[in-house]
Protein backbone atom coordinates (compact mmCIF):
# COMPACT_ATOMS: atom_id res chain seq x y z
CA UNK A 1 0.00 0.00 0.00
CA UNK A 2 1.13 2.91 -1.31
CA UNK A 3 0.07 6.67 -0.66
CA UNK A 4 1.29 9.01 -3.18
CA UNK A 5 2.16 13.11 -3.02
CA UNK A 6 -1.37 14.78 -3.08
CA UNK A 7 -3.67 11.55 -2.02
CA UNK A 8 -5.72 10.91 0.75
CA UNK A 9 -6.22 7.48 1.52
CA UNK A 10 -8.57 6.69 4.58
CA UNK A 11 -8.13 3.56 6.59
CA UNK A 12 -11.71 1.73 7.55
CA UNK A 13 -12.33 -0.92 9.63
CA UNK A 14 -14.41 -1.78 13.10
CA UNK A 15 -12.78 -1.00 16.03
CA UNK A 16 -9.70 -3.56 16.92
CA UNK A 17 -8.85 -3.67 13.01
CA UNK A 18 -5.47 -2.15 13.00
CA UNK A 19 -6.35 1.29 11.85
CA UNK A 20 -4.46 3.47 15.01
CA UNK A 21 -1.93 0.77 14.97
CA UNK A 22 -1.12 1.32 11.70
CA UNK A 23 -0.76 5.06 12.19
CA UNK A 24 1.42 4.48 15.18
CA UNK A 25 4.04 2.67 13.36
CA UNK A 26 3.93 5.24 10.95
CA UNK A 27 4.68 7.78 13.37
CA UNK A 28 7.30 5.45 14.57
CA UNK A 29 5.82 4.96 18.11
CA UNK A 30 5.34 1.30 17.30
CA UNK A 31 7.81 -0.73 15.74
CA UNK A 32 6.08 -3.79 13.27
CA UNK A 33 5.84 -7.24 14.80
CA UNK A 34 6.28 -8.33 10.98
CA UNK A 35 7.09 -6.49 7.44
CA UNK A 36 8.41 -2.93 7.31
CA UNK A 37 7.31 0.51 6.64
CA UNK A 38 8.41 3.53 4.89
CA UNK A 39 7.43 7.07 4.64
CA UNK A 40 8.90 9.96 2.69
CA UNK A 41 11.24 6.83 1.58
CA UNK A 42 12.40 6.43 5.19
CA UNK A 43 11.87 3.09 6.86
CA UNK A 44 10.12 3.90 9.84
CA UNK A 45 12.16 1.15 12.30
CA UNK A 46 15.32 1.87 11.28
CA UNK A 47 15.62 5.95 10.43
CA UNK A 48 12.97 6.62 12.33
CA UNK A 49 14.28 10.94 12.99
CA UNK A 50 14.39 11.27 9.12
CA UNK A 51 11.00 9.84 8.70
CA UNK A 52 9.45 12.15 11.71
CA UNK A 53 11.36 14.91 9.67
CA UNK A 54 8.18 14.61 7.29
CA UNK A 55 5.84 13.63 9.81
CA UNK A 56 2.60 15.29 10.91
CA UNK A 57 0.76 13.20 13.57
CA UNK A 58 -2.52 13.95 15.05
CA UNK A 59 -3.83 11.07 17.24
CA UNK A 60 -7.08 9.84 18.01
CA UNK A 61 -7.55 9.92 21.88
CA UNK A 62 -3.92 11.47 23.10
CA UNK A 63 -4.00 14.87 22.63
CA UNK A 64 -1.64 15.92 24.88
CA UNK A 65 -1.01 19.43 26.05
CA UNK A 66 0.27 21.04 28.73
CA UNK A 67 -2.79 22.08 30.49
CA UNK A 68 -1.29 25.39 32.83
CA UNK A 69 -0.27 26.79 29.49
CA UNK A 70 -2.15 28.43 26.50
CA UNK A 71 -2.93 27.26 23.83
CA UNK A 72 -0.13 29.45 22.10
CA UNK A 73 2.56 28.30 24.21
CA UNK A 74 1.62 25.20 23.71
CA UNK A 75 2.01 25.74 19.65
CA UNK A 76 4.95 27.27 20.27
CA UNK A 77 6.49 24.93 22.22
CA UNK A 78 5.48 21.88 19.77
CA UNK A 79 6.74 24.08 16.89
CA UNK A 80 10.07 24.69 18.07
CA UNK A 81 10.33 20.94 18.60
CA UNK A 82 9.73 21.19 14.69
CA UNK A 83 12.32 23.35 13.88
CA UNK A 84 10.37 26.60 13.26
CA UNK A 85 11.20 29.49 15.21
CA UNK A 86 10.77 33.38 15.20
CA UNK A 87 8.45 34.95 12.83
CA UNK A 88 7.89 32.10 10.70
CA UNK A 89 6.75 30.34 13.85
CA UNK A 90 4.40 33.16 15.06
CA UNK A 91 2.90 34.01 11.77
CA UNK A 92 2.18 29.99 11.08
CA UNK A 93 0.45 29.99 14.61
CA UNK A 94 -1.72 33.07 13.59
CA UNK A 95 -2.41 31.82 10.10
CA UNK A 96 -4.04 28.27 11.34
CA UNK A 97 -5.57 29.68 14.37
CA UNK A 98 -7.22 32.35 12.09
CA UNK A 99 -8.17 29.50 9.45
CA UNK A 100 -9.42 27.04 12.43
CA UNK A 101 -11.18 29.75 14.57
CA UNK A 102 -9.08 29.37 17.16
CA UNK A 103 -7.82 33.45 17.91
CA UNK A 104 -10.33 33.93 20.58
CA UNK A 105 -9.65 30.93 22.48
CA UNK A 106 -5.74 30.65 21.60
CA UNK A 107 -4.60 32.80 24.72
CA UNK A 108 -6.42 30.63 26.97
CA UNK A 109 -4.97 27.99 29.16
CA UNK A 110 -5.82 24.62 27.82
CA UNK A 111 -7.24 23.19 30.53
CA UNK A 112 -9.95 26.02 30.05
CA UNK A 113 -11.34 24.99 26.67
CA UNK A 114 -13.31 22.36 25.33
CA UNK A 115 -12.90 18.90 23.89
CA UNK A 116 -13.49 19.80 20.68
CA UNK A 117 -11.14 22.96 20.56
CA UNK A 118 -8.62 20.62 21.76
CA UNK A 119 -9.19 18.59 18.99
CA UNK A 120 -9.12 21.65 17.09
CA UNK A 121 -5.59 23.10 18.58
CA UNK A 122 -3.82 19.39 18.11
CA UNK A 123 -4.94 18.84 14.15
CA UNK A 124 -3.35 22.31 13.96
CA UNK A 125 -0.09 20.98 15.79
CA UNK A 126 -0.28 18.41 13.35
CA UNK A 127 0.18 20.33 10.43
CA UNK A 128 2.04 23.82 11.51
CA UNK A 129 5.29 22.48 10.60
CA UNK A 130 3.30 22.20 7.35
CA UNK A 131 4.76 18.24 6.94
CA UNK A 132 4.58 16.35 3.58
CA UNK A 133 3.03 13.33 4.98
CA UNK A 134 -0.19 13.90 7.39
CA UNK A 135 -1.14 11.09 9.49
CA UNK A 136 -4.45 11.73 11.51
CA UNK A 137 -6.76 9.52 13.42
CA UNK A 138 -10.07 10.10 13.64
CA UNK A 139 -9.44 13.72 12.82
CA UNK A 140 -12.90 15.07 13.18
CA UNK A 141 -14.03 12.87 16.29
CA UNK A 142 -15.03 15.79 18.74
CA UNK A 143 -15.58 18.66 16.14
CA UNK A 144 -19.37 19.92 15.60
CA UNK A 145 -20.66 20.09 12.58
CA UNK A 146 -19.39 23.21 11.41
CA UNK A 147 -15.79 22.55 12.29
CA UNK A 148 -15.43 19.01 10.97
CA UNK A 149 -16.69 20.35 7.75
CA UNK A 150 -14.36 23.58 7.47
CA UNK A 151 -11.20 20.89 8.56
CA UNK A 152 -12.54 18.72 5.89
CA UNK A 153 -12.69 21.53 3.19
CA UNK A 154 -9.04 22.95 4.52
CA UNK A 155 -7.59 19.47 4.12
CA UNK A 156 -9.08 19.30 0.53
CA UNK A 157 -8.28 22.83 -0.99
CA UNK A 158 -5.10 23.83 0.88
CA UNK A 159 -3.28 20.67 2.34
CA UNK A 160 -4.16 18.06 -0.81
CA UNK A 161 -4.36 20.42 -3.63
CA UNK A 162 -2.49 23.24 -3.13
CA UNK A 163 0.10 21.75 -0.70
CA UNK A 164 0.56 18.19 -2.49
CA UNK A 165 0.62 16.55 0.73
CA UNK A 166 0.07 12.61 1.42
CA UNK A 167 -3.02 12.13 3.98
CA UNK A 168 -3.36 8.66 5.64
CA UNK A 169 -6.21 8.92 8.14
CA UNK A 170 -8.54 6.66 10.14
CA UNK A 171 -12.44 7.29 10.63
CA UNK A 172 -15.65 6.02 10.97
CA UNK A 173 -17.50 8.68 9.45
CA UNK A 174 -18.61 7.56 5.81
CA UNK A 175 -19.19 10.91 4.14
CA UNK A 176 -15.98 11.91 5.69
CA UNK A 177 -14.20 9.09 3.79
CA UNK A 178 -16.41 9.74 0.32
CA UNK A 179 -15.60 13.21 0.44
CA UNK A 180 -11.96 13.15 1.27
CA UNK A 181 -10.30 9.97 0.34
CA UNK A 182 -9.35 8.89 -3.06
CA UNK A 183 -8.64 5.59 -2.24
CA UNK A 184 -10.25 3.38 0.78
CA UNK A 185 -8.31 0.70 2.81
CA UNK A 186 -10.71 -1.77 4.29
CA UNK A 187 -9.05 -3.30 7.42
CA UNK A 188 -10.41 -6.23 9.33
CA UNK A 189 -7.78 -8.45 11.67
CA UNK A 190 -4.89 -6.35 11.05
CA UNK A 191 -5.03 -7.00 7.33
CA UNK A 192 -5.98 -4.78 4.23
CA UNK A 193 -8.78 -6.91 2.80
CA UNK A 194 -9.78 -3.95 -0.21
CA UNK A 195 -7.94 -0.74 -1.51
CA UNK A 196 -9.08 1.12 -4.21
CA UNK A 197 -11.47 4.44 -4.79
CA UNK A 198 -15.04 4.92 -3.43
CA UNK A 199 -16.29 4.36 -6.47
CA UNK A 200 -14.68 1.58 -7.78
CA UNK A 201 -14.83 -0.78 -4.13
CA UNK A 202 -18.94 0.09 -4.58
CA UNK A 203 -18.39 -1.02 -8.37
CA UNK A 204 -16.20 -4.05 -7.80
CA UNK A 205 -18.65 -5.70 -5.17
CA UNK A 206 -21.74 -4.32 -6.65
CA UNK A 207 -22.75 -2.13 -3.63
CA UNK A 208 -24.78 0.50 -3.68
CA UNK A 209 -22.81 2.41 -0.57
CA UNK A 210 -19.72 2.24 1.32
CA UNK A 211 -21.64 1.29 4.10
CA UNK A 212 -22.71 -2.16 2.31
CA UNK A 213 -19.11 -2.77 0.60
CA UNK A 214 -17.32 -2.34 3.90
CA UNK A 215 -19.62 -4.35 5.42
CA UNK A 216 -19.65 -7.11 2.81
CA UNK A 217 -15.60 -7.50 2.70
CA UNK A 218 -15.52 -7.60 6.29
CA UNK A 219 -18.12 -10.42 6.09
CA UNK A 220 -20.62 -8.49 8.55
CA UNK A 221 -24.08 -8.58 8.86
CA UNK A 222 -26.43 -6.29 10.39
CA UNK A 223 -29.98 -6.93 10.95
CA UNK A 224 -32.49 -4.71 13.30
CA UNK A 225 -35.08 -6.44 15.32
CA UNK A 226 -38.79 -5.16 14.77
CA UNK A 227 -38.52 -3.85 18.58
CA UNK A 228 -35.20 -1.65 18.11
CA UNK A 229 -37.57 0.05 15.32
CA UNK A 230 -41.26 0.37 15.68
CA UNK A 231 -43.68 1.80 13.25
CA UNK B 1 25.20 22.10 18.81
CA UNK B 2 23.77 25.60 18.39
CA UNK B 3 20.40 24.14 17.85
CA UNK B 4 20.98 21.19 20.29
CA UNK B 5 21.52 24.13 22.97
CA UNK B 6 18.60 25.87 21.70
CA UNK B 7 16.49 22.61 21.97
CA UNK B 8 17.68 21.73 25.56
CA UNK B 9 16.71 25.02 26.50
CA UNK B 10 13.11 24.81 25.19
CA UNK B 11 12.90 22.12 27.90
CA UNK B 12 13.66 24.34 30.62
CA UNK B 13 11.69 27.80 29.47
CA UNK B 14 8.20 25.08 29.22
CA UNK B 15 8.90 23.89 33.03
CA UNK B 16 9.99 27.85 33.76
CA UNK B 17 6.18 28.36 32.60
CA UNK B 18 4.28 25.90 33.93
CA UNK B 19 5.98 26.16 37.00
CA UNK B 20 5.16 30.41 37.15
CA UNK B 21 1.25 29.35 37.00
CA UNK B 22 1.48 28.15 40.37
CA UNK B 23 2.84 30.51 42.60
CA UNK B 24 2.52 29.71 46.25
CA UNK B 25 5.60 26.70 45.66
CA UNK B 26 7.97 29.08 45.87
CA UNK B 27 6.72 30.72 48.63
CA UNK B 28 6.74 27.08 50.85
CA UNK B 29 10.23 26.32 49.30
CA UNK B 30 11.61 29.22 51.27
CA UNK B 31 9.66 28.40 54.25
CA UNK B 32 10.62 24.46 54.19
CA UNK B 33 14.07 25.48 53.66
CA UNK B 34 13.97 27.40 56.73
CA UNK B 35 12.34 24.91 58.97
CA UNK B 36 14.93 22.33 57.50
CA UNK B 37 17.92 24.43 58.20
CA UNK B 38 16.36 25.86 61.55
CA UNK B 39 15.96 22.00 62.22
CA UNK B 40 19.65 20.80 61.66
CA UNK B 41 20.62 23.70 63.72
CA UNK B 42 18.87 22.91 66.59
CA UNK B 43 19.66 18.65 66.45
CA UNK B 44 23.29 20.05 66.20
CA UNK B 45 23.35 22.20 69.20
CA UNK B 46 22.06 19.54 71.09
CA UNK B 47 24.21 16.30 70.02
CA UNK B 48 27.29 19.08 69.72
CA UNK B 49 30.35 18.46 71.88
CA UNK B 50 34.11 18.94 71.26
CA UNK B 51 34.82 15.14 71.21
CA UNK B 52 32.11 15.37 68.24
CA UNK B 53 33.93 17.98 66.37
CA UNK B 54 37.53 16.04 66.76
CA UNK B 55 35.90 13.06 64.98
CA UNK B 56 34.10 14.65 62.41
CA UNK B 57 36.74 15.15 59.62
CA UNK B 58 36.13 18.78 57.62
CA UNK B 59 33.15 19.52 60.08
CA UNK B 60 34.15 22.82 61.82
CA UNK B 61 30.57 21.99 63.42
CA UNK B 62 28.21 19.20 63.46
CA UNK B 63 25.31 21.94 61.65
CA UNK B 64 27.66 22.45 58.47
CA UNK B 65 28.53 18.93 58.56
CA UNK B 66 25.08 17.69 58.31
CA UNK B 67 23.60 20.73 56.11
CA UNK B 68 26.39 19.47 53.33
CA UNK B 69 25.10 15.94 53.91
CA UNK B 70 21.27 16.76 53.75
CA UNK B 71 21.68 19.05 50.56
CA UNK B 72 23.81 16.81 49.07
CA UNK B 73 20.61 14.39 49.44
CA UNK B 74 18.85 16.81 48.01
CA UNK B 75 20.67 16.49 44.60
CA UNK B 76 21.44 12.73 44.73
CA UNK B 77 17.39 12.32 45.08
CA UNK B 78 16.78 14.72 42.21
CA UNK B 79 19.12 13.11 40.02
CA UNK B 80 17.94 9.73 40.36
CA UNK B 81 14.29 11.18 40.68
CA UNK B 82 13.59 13.76 38.20
CA UNK B 83 13.95 11.05 35.00
CA UNK B 84 11.12 8.95 35.70
CA UNK B 85 9.20 12.04 36.85
CA UNK B 86 9.45 13.53 33.75
CA UNK B 87 8.37 10.67 32.13
CA UNK B 88 5.36 10.02 34.12
CA UNK B 89 4.34 13.41 33.92
CA UNK B 90 4.37 13.32 29.87
CA UNK B 91 2.41 10.20 30.17
CA UNK B 92 0.15 11.71 32.64
CA UNK B 93 -0.45 14.63 30.47
CA UNK B 94 -0.55 12.75 27.52
CA UNK B 95 2.31 14.54 25.89
CA UNK B 96 4.83 11.71 25.41
CA UNK B 97 3.58 10.81 22.19
CA UNK B 98 3.50 14.49 20.79
CA UNK B 99 7.23 14.45 21.85
CA UNK B 100 7.89 11.42 20.64
CA UNK B 101 6.94 11.97 16.87
CA UNK B 102 8.66 15.52 17.18
CA UNK B 103 12.44 15.89 15.32
CA UNK B 104 13.98 16.10 19.25
CA UNK B 105 15.87 13.30 19.61
CA UNK B 106 15.15 11.24 22.99
CA UNK B 107 18.49 11.85 24.72
CA UNK B 108 17.73 15.78 23.95
CA UNK B 109 14.56 15.51 25.78
CA UNK B 110 15.29 13.38 28.06
CA UNK B 111 18.13 15.38 29.38
CA UNK B 112 15.94 18.79 28.89
CA UNK B 113 13.79 17.76 30.98
CA UNK B 114 15.82 17.55 33.55
CA UNK B 115 17.16 20.55 33.58
CA UNK B 116 14.43 22.43 35.18
CA UNK B 117 14.10 20.43 38.21
CA UNK B 118 18.22 20.27 38.64
CA UNK B 119 17.92 24.38 38.66
CA UNK B 120 15.07 24.46 40.95
CA UNK B 121 16.72 22.28 43.20
CA UNK B 122 19.95 24.06 43.26
CA UNK B 123 18.18 27.53 44.23
CA UNK B 124 16.18 24.97 47.27
CA UNK B 125 19.69 24.30 48.05
CA UNK B 126 21.36 27.75 47.70
CA UNK B 127 18.21 28.91 49.89
CA UNK B 128 19.00 26.32 52.57
CA UNK B 129 22.73 27.72 52.41
CA UNK B 130 21.41 31.33 52.68
CA UNK B 131 19.47 30.56 55.83
CA UNK B 132 22.57 28.57 57.38
CA UNK B 133 24.70 31.20 57.16
CA UNK B 134 22.38 34.27 57.89
CA UNK B 135 21.02 32.76 61.07
CA UNK B 136 23.40 30.14 62.37
CA UNK B 137 26.92 31.00 60.82
CA UNK B 138 27.36 28.06 58.08
CA UNK B 139 30.88 29.65 57.04
CA UNK B 140 30.16 30.56 53.01
CA UNK B 141 33.49 32.49 52.83
CA UNK B 142 35.84 28.98 52.99
CA UNK B 143 34.29 27.41 50.01
CA UNK B 144 36.13 26.99 46.86
CA UNK B 145 32.79 27.54 44.70
CA UNK B 146 34.55 26.51 41.43
CA UNK B 147 35.39 22.97 42.95
CA UNK B 148 31.66 23.42 44.27
CA UNK B 149 31.13 23.48 40.84
CA UNK B 150 32.49 21.16 38.81
CA UNK B 151 31.82 18.39 42.31
CA UNK B 152 28.23 18.67 41.51
CA UNK B 153 28.54 18.38 37.75
CA UNK B 154 30.61 15.05 38.17
CA UNK B 155 27.54 14.12 40.97
CA UNK B 156 25.30 14.79 38.50
CA UNK B 157 26.56 13.01 35.77
CA UNK B 158 27.36 10.22 37.79
CA UNK B 159 23.83 9.44 39.15
CA UNK B 160 21.87 11.17 36.38
CA UNK B 161 22.81 7.47 34.75
CA UNK B 162 20.81 5.87 37.75
CA UNK B 163 17.84 8.35 37.19
CA UNK B 164 17.56 7.09 33.86
CA UNK B 165 18.10 3.73 34.49
CA UNK B 166 14.99 4.21 36.90
CA UNK B 167 13.12 5.94 34.36
CA UNK B 168 13.64 2.72 31.85
CA UNK B 169 12.63 0.27 34.97
CA UNK B 170 9.36 2.36 34.80
CA UNK B 171 8.98 2.64 31.09
CA UNK B 172 9.13 -1.61 31.30
CA UNK B 173 7.04 -2.12 33.95
CA UNK B 174 5.19 1.04 34.55
CA UNK B 175 6.24 1.20 38.44
CA UNK B 176 8.95 3.54 40.19
CA UNK B 177 12.16 1.50 40.90
CA UNK B 178 12.53 0.14 44.06
CA UNK B 179 15.91 0.12 43.75
CA UNK B 180 16.30 3.55 43.52
CA UNK B 181 15.01 4.03 47.16
CA UNK B 182 17.09 1.50 48.14
CA UNK B 183 20.12 3.04 46.98
CA UNK B 184 18.94 5.90 48.50
CA UNK B 185 18.31 4.60 51.80
CA UNK B 186 21.68 2.81 51.69
CA UNK B 187 23.33 5.50 50.93
CA UNK B 188 22.41 7.81 53.67
CA UNK B 189 23.64 4.98 55.88
CA UNK B 190 26.73 4.31 54.39
CA UNK B 191 27.16 7.30 52.33
CA UNK B 192 28.07 9.50 55.03
CA UNK B 193 25.21 12.04 54.74
CA UNK B 194 24.49 12.91 58.39
CA UNK B 195 27.77 11.21 60.02
CA UNK B 196 31.36 9.68 59.41
CA UNK B 197 31.73 6.29 57.67
CA UNK B 198 34.81 5.47 60.19
CA UNK B 199 32.27 5.13 62.76
CA UNK B 200 30.61 2.31 61.47
CA UNK B 201 31.46 -1.47 61.64
CA UNK B 202 34.67 -2.19 59.37
CA UNK B 203 32.38 -4.31 56.39
CA UNK B 204 29.94 -1.33 55.97
CA UNK B 205 32.87 0.66 55.75
CA UNK B 206 33.89 -1.58 52.91
CA UNK B 207 30.33 -1.33 50.87
CA UNK B 208 31.01 2.50 51.48
CA UNK B 209 34.42 2.76 50.14
CA UNK B 210 33.19 1.29 47.12
CA UNK B 211 30.06 3.56 47.06
CA UNK B 212 30.27 6.83 45.00
CA UNK B 213 28.18 8.09 47.04
CA UNK B 214 30.69 8.62 49.46
CA UNK B 215 33.31 10.29 47.58
CA UNK B 216 30.90 12.80 45.84
CA UNK B 217 29.88 13.55 49.29
CA UNK B 218 33.61 13.45 50.96
CA UNK B 219 34.51 15.84 47.66
CA UNK B 220 31.71 18.10 48.38
CA UNK B 221 32.49 18.52 51.84
CA UNK B 222 36.04 19.62 51.63
CA UNK B 223 35.36 21.96 48.40
CA UNK B 224 32.86 23.65 50.65
CA UNK B 225 33.78 23.56 54.26
CA UNK B 226 37.84 23.53 53.43
CA UNK B 227 38.03 25.27 50.23
CA UNK B 228 40.09 22.42 48.59
CA UNK B 229 40.73 23.20 45.23
CA UNK B 230 39.59 21.14 41.87
CA UNK B 231 43.40 19.53 41.53
CA UNK B 232 42.67 18.82 46.12
CA UNK B 233 39.29 16.96 45.42
CA UNK B 234 41.23 15.23 41.90
CA UNK B 235 40.71 11.63 43.27
CA UNK B 236 36.94 11.53 44.44
CA UNK B 237 36.63 13.33 41.39
CA UNK B 238 38.22 10.89 39.32
CA UNK B 239 36.42 7.71 40.44
CA UNK B 240 32.98 9.54 40.16
CA UNK B 241 33.71 10.59 36.72
CA UNK B 242 34.71 7.31 36.01
CA UNK B 243 31.61 6.06 37.54
CA UNK B 244 29.35 8.49 35.18
CA UNK B 245 31.32 7.71 31.94
CA UNK B 246 30.68 4.36 32.39
CA UNK B 247 27.43 3.88 33.63
CA UNK B 248 25.79 6.92 31.83
CA UNK B 249 25.41 5.29 28.33
CA UNK B 250 25.13 1.94 29.64
CA UNK B 251 21.86 3.65 31.34
CA UNK B 252 20.78 5.91 28.21
CA UNK B 253 21.63 2.22 26.15
CA UNK B 254 19.08 0.42 28.34
CA UNK B 255 16.92 3.25 28.60
CA UNK B 256 16.62 3.11 24.24
CA UNK B 257 16.07 -0.69 24.28
CA UNK B 258 13.50 -0.24 26.98
CA UNK B 259 11.85 2.18 25.07
CA UNK B 260 11.97 -0.16 21.78
CA UNK B 261 10.26 -2.68 24.29
CA UNK B 262 7.25 -0.91 24.80
CA UNK B 263 7.39 0.05 20.83
CA UNK B 264 7.40 -3.93 20.20
CA UNK B 265 4.63 -4.59 23.32
CA UNK B 266 2.66 -1.20 22.44
CA UNK B 267 2.87 -0.42 25.62
CA UNK B 268 4.70 2.67 25.65
CA UNK B 269 1.74 5.07 27.43
CA UNK B 270 -0.17 2.04 29.17
CA UNK B 271 0.27 3.27 33.14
Amino acid sequence: MEVQPGEAVALLGANGAGKTTLLRILATLLVPTKGHALLAGHDTEKEPAAVRKSLGYHAGSDLGFYARLSGRENLRFFGRLNHLQGADLEGKIQKFAKRFGLEGVIDRQVRTLSSGTVQRLSLLRAILHEPTVLLLDEPTRSLDAIAAAEFRHFLKSEVLAQRRASVLFASHTLPEIEFLADRVAILHDGKILAIDSPAALQKAYGCGSLEEVFLRVTGRNVSFSEEAHPA
Amino acid sequence: MRRALRDFFLFFLRDLRIAATYRSPFVFEIIQALLGATMLYYVARFVDSPELREALPQGRSYFTYSLVGFIFFDYLNEAMDTFDRSLLEARDTRTLEPLLVSQIPLSLILAGSAMYPFVATTMRIAVYIAWGAILFGFPLGSANWLSVVVVLLATLLAFSALGILSAAHLLLFKRGNPLKWMILGLSSVIGGMLFPVDILPHWLQIIAKVNPVTYALDAMRRALLDGTSVVGVGRPLLVLVGFGVVALPTSIAVFTWALRRTKITGTLTHS
